[in-house]
């Protein structure tokens, strides 16, 4: 035995080879990982979640390496040698269910890339600015990698949010998540403990359905450290998907990158609102909690969300609507922060990083009923599997397609080498999350409420809703109407 | 004149490395977006080592951020790519990045003697000698004066 872990028979039984080479192989990298972070057992997983491989034969040939240098998050050639063992399963007779995010293309629709871009994720024209199209090697890889999966017995989730209606964990269980959003949320809403796993030990404890006990396994990585107050108007005004994003991020600032028990919160946040406003964990802070008060079953009273060890004045700050507004400027990558006077041509609107819920896909197909996509302008609203075929068959689907919009499953722009789009394009977004994880490549973000999103891709130019002007001034000089101004409707930007 | 300084810390990665030194005052992970896969070039914004190429370099930062698809990037880059830096040494060593060390076989050192941060310069030479994970290790700085 190489680390002074407990295990249990079975675990032994893996790590001595007598439930086959990729047992035994990936039990060995986990012990190995488990005594660099001093764990003294394993726990039993209810659910991995990692991300697809891409599948090819030879990856040195240095063609072929220099795509996948640029397509390859640099997962996939840890799957080589598990995929040339013969008796490799992921571990799911004992109840571990083992699944993906979403990767580079609509997998049912990865024949349509092979012809001329046309506006489809991820192949589109931007006019007077290029296009950009799948590399079809790259593509026949993730379906050969997403196949081979199938064949070990891995899950076709393909989605951030499998624990919405897909493998929901319960309180006390144990998960495997590298999908920061999806860990955050485990934790927070549903009680179930996961790290936002290292991704090279999701690959491993798929196989073995066993992972050493460390980090938010444990109470003590649980624990608040802080407290966080929002006011009554930040709790009063909150509207919108990117409102949601905007507080978890300024949340997440005010924490300093320590765990924050969280206190006067709307009474109703739903699952849009809950999983934007818990997705600031990967870009915001390091740990995948947040004790919500009201929400966080673990977390009834302070004193538990503090795992019994709260200071006499524990450090407390409070969140106002200037934090809000503050971060909405820090995250329009165009400068100056956007005002009606600063409208700014889009090439790209989308939805759902992490993936879009069935409210956010509704709220979406209302905003754009019965309008019209400008030319040259992309609309692309991505979500999982379920949401896809209930938006189809309630009619979601037909309204956004018929305004020119598309939707799709199984992928996100966010798994398409962005670094490579042409030049110059802006894209505007709902999603906290992909503002800062794309926040280093080319392109220049834009980030707004669903209704200020759709009425750019409609007029082809982002202009913020007003209410933004309204919450920017001082109080006494905000005048009501702002509130209410419509959002501008012109054809062309006011300034470049 | 050439200054040394010797640093004991703890490894959380074996392995021996030496290289010139970058240091970055911001957290910073290895995901692909932080740091090219295909270059080793730092592109997260605000980060003191933008621009800049990571390969063969010692890193020296205060923790991980981002995506945990770091442990993975951090790996391609020092075993496929070969865009990887020779060694990492933090304040602390997040769990992303030990999983990407260990399996990218390069060392990674935390809770050093002194604040690595302040203590190491950009452009200094720096060996790591870390034996074994979670025993004493050293690191050598060694400065032009």
């Amino acid at each position: 035995m190489k680390a002074k872990m407990k295990l249990t028979t079975y675990q032994q039984e893996m790590l001595d080879g007598k439930h086959g080479e990729a047992k035994q192989f990936c039990m060995d990298k986990l012990l190995d990982f488990g005594k660099a972070v001093e764990a003294t057992e394993m726990v039993d997983l209810v659910l991995t979640l990692n991300c697809c491989p891409i599948y090819v034969k030879d990856r040195l040939e240095p063609k072929r390496l220099a795509k996948l240098n640029e397509y390859d998050l640099g997962h996939s050639p840890l799957y080589d040698p598990i995929f040339a063992m013969k008796d490799a399963h992921v571990h799911d007779e004992s109840g571990t269910e083992c699944g993906n995010d979403p990767y580079m293309c609509q997998l049912d629709k990865a024949g349509e890339i092979k012809g001329q871009p046309n506006g489809k994720p991820w192949n589109f024209e931007l006019p007077g600015k290029g296009s950009f199209r799948l590399d079809e090697e790259m593509v026949a890889g993730f379906k050969a990698g997403y196949d081979k999966l199938m064949e070990h017995g891995w899950l076709p989730w393909l989605s951030c949010n499998p624990y919405f209606n897909t493998r929901i964990p319960k309180m006390g269980e144990y998960a495997a998540s590298s999908e920061s959003s999806a860990a955050c949320y485990i934790n927070t809403i549903l009680g179930a403990r996961t790290n936002r796993e290292a991704a090279i030990n999701t690959v491993y404890c798929a196989y073995t359905g066993c992972l050493p006990k460390y980090g938010t396994h444990l109470d003590e990585y649980r624990a608040a450290k802080v407290i966080i107050e929002l006011t009554d108007e930040v709790r009063d005004n909150i509207k919108g998907m990117a409102d949601w994003g905007a507080l978890g991020a300024a949340i997440a600032e005010k924490a300093g990158n320590r765990i924050m028990a969280v206190l006067n919160l709307p009474k109703k946040m739903g699952p849009g609102a809950t999983k934007n406003l818990i997705s600031c964990a990967s870009p915001g802070m390091n740990d995948p909690m947040l004790h919500l008060m009201g929400y966080t079953p673990e977390s009834p009273t302070l004193e538990a969300a503090f795992k019994g060890k709260m200071p006499k004045n524990p450090e407390r700050y409070t969140v106002t609507m200037d934090d809000v507004v503050e971060m909405y400027h820090h995250l329009n990558a165009i400068e100056p922060a956007p005002g009606p006077e600063k409208a700014k041509p889009v090439d790209i609107v989308f939805f759902g990083c992490p993936h879009a819920t069935w409210d956010e896909v509704r709220e979406v197909a209302r905003l754009v009923k019965g309008k019209k996509v400008k030319k040259g302008v992309h609309l692309w609203v991505q979500t999982d599997t379920p949401t896809y075929f209930m938006a189809q068959h309630y009619g979601d689907t037909k309204t956004i397609e018929d305004a020119g919009g598309h939707i799709f499953h199984q992928t996100c722009i966010a798994m398409s080498p962005i670094r490579h789009y042409p030049k110059g394009t802006v894209i505007a977004t709902d999603s906290f999350k992909y503002v800062k994880l794309g926040g280093g490549f080319g392109p220049k973000w834009i980030y707004g409420n669903p209704e200020a999103l759709v009425n750019a891709a409609i007029t082809g130019v982002f202009t913020p809703t007003a209410r933004w002007d309204y919450w920017s001034k001082p109080r006494e000089k905000c005048l009501a109407s702002e509130k209410e101004r419509p959002l501008y409707q012109g054809e062309k930007p006011m300034v470049d | 004149m050439e200054k040394k300084i010797v640093l004991t810390g703890i490894a959380r990665s074996k392995g021996k490395a030496a290289g010139e030194a970058m240091v970055n005052r911001q957290r910073i992970g290895w995901a692909f977006n932080h740091v090219g896969n295909e270059d080793g070039m730092v592109m997260a914004p605000g980060a003191d080592m933008k621009g800049k190429i990571v390969t063969g370099k010692i890193f020296v930062y205060p923790t991980t951020a981002g995506s945990t698809s770091g442990a993975f990037s951090l790996y391609y880059k020092c075993k496929v790519s070969h865009h990887g830096p020779a060694g990492l040494i933090c304040q602390e060593v997040h769990f992303i990045d030990i999983n990407g060390a260990i399996a990218g076989e390069i060392p990674a050192v935390d809770k050093l003697d002194q604040d690595p941060i302040t203590t190491i310069k950009t452009g200094d030479w720096v060996e790591i000698d870390a034996p074994e994970v979670g025993e004493k290790a050293t690191v050598t700085i060694t400065r032009k004066g």
